[in-house]
């Protein structure tokens, strides 16, 4: 498995747990009638540090964990980082890119039509965070099934 | 009807060249060993550029090394 691979799985990983827990939040507020603009701005507020902090967390964890796996098992004090990003790992981001952009517009059309059925622009809101997040997990689902597949 | 395909050598060079591995292969010519492995088992077909490169590498010239024609398991 390529750094790119690893780095695509454990972003996938994180965003997939953001999505379980948006989902959760949203239906514990509508169980518990607090569904309220506060509640809602703090879930987005988590939803965006997490979205950071994961990143960056799996940026670092998929460089450092195989390094130090690599180290163990030659027991060499330096080693080489193989993070070489070559024509294919760029075709399939692009393609990642391309399913997670059609994913997000498709999300934001069925948010926007929560409007024509009168509902308030708070479950808009909420509809636009899901779709953006699972949007994010479709697109490095689709770009680990690409790794895997025919190109 | 057989469809086309771009097939390769790359495995029967790698082994003329002293069992040459993946990994070396990779390195020489710039990309990341499972670029190799997804262009030897015609998962991927590479660019022009890194196809000649690979054809460099083996000191042969192209067409010795990739061939597009019909094939009956695609």
């Amino acid at each position: 498995m390529s750094f790119k691979q690893k780095n695509t799985l454990v972003m996938l990983v994180n965003f997939s747990l953001l999505l379980l827990y948006v989902s959760f939040r949203v239906w514990q507020m509508v169980q518990t009638d607090t569904f309220i603009n506060e509640n809602v701005f703090s879930m987005f507020g988590v939803v965006v540090v997490w979205a950071i902090i994961g990143t960056i967390v799996a940026v670092i964890l998929s460089h450092l964990v195989p390094l130090i796996i690599k180290a163990a098992k030659t027991g060499k004090d330096k080693v080489e980082i193989d993070d070489l990003e070559d024509e294919r790992d760029k075709l399939i981001d692009m393609r990642g890119t391309q399913v997670t952009y059609t994913a997000a517009s498709l999300g934001s059309l069925i948010a926007m039509l929560t409007f024509v059925f009168g509902q308030p622009p708070l479950v808009m809101f909420c509809l636009l965070l899901f779709f953006g997040v699972l949007a994010q997990v479709i697109g490095d689902a689709t770009r680990l099934m690409l790794y895997r597949g025919r190109l | 009807m057989a469809e086309n395909c771009i097939q390769n050598n790359i495995r029967k060079l790698r082994f003329l060249h002293d069992e040459m591995t993946q990994q070396e292969l990779a390195r020489q010519v710039g990309v990341t060993r499972q670029t190799i492995v997804a262009i030897e088992n015609a998962k991927y077909s590479p660019s022009l550029e890194v196809a000649f490169r690979i054809a460099l590498v083996f000191g042969v010239p192209l067409e010795d090394v990739f061939s597009y024609g019909p094939v009956d398991d695609v």
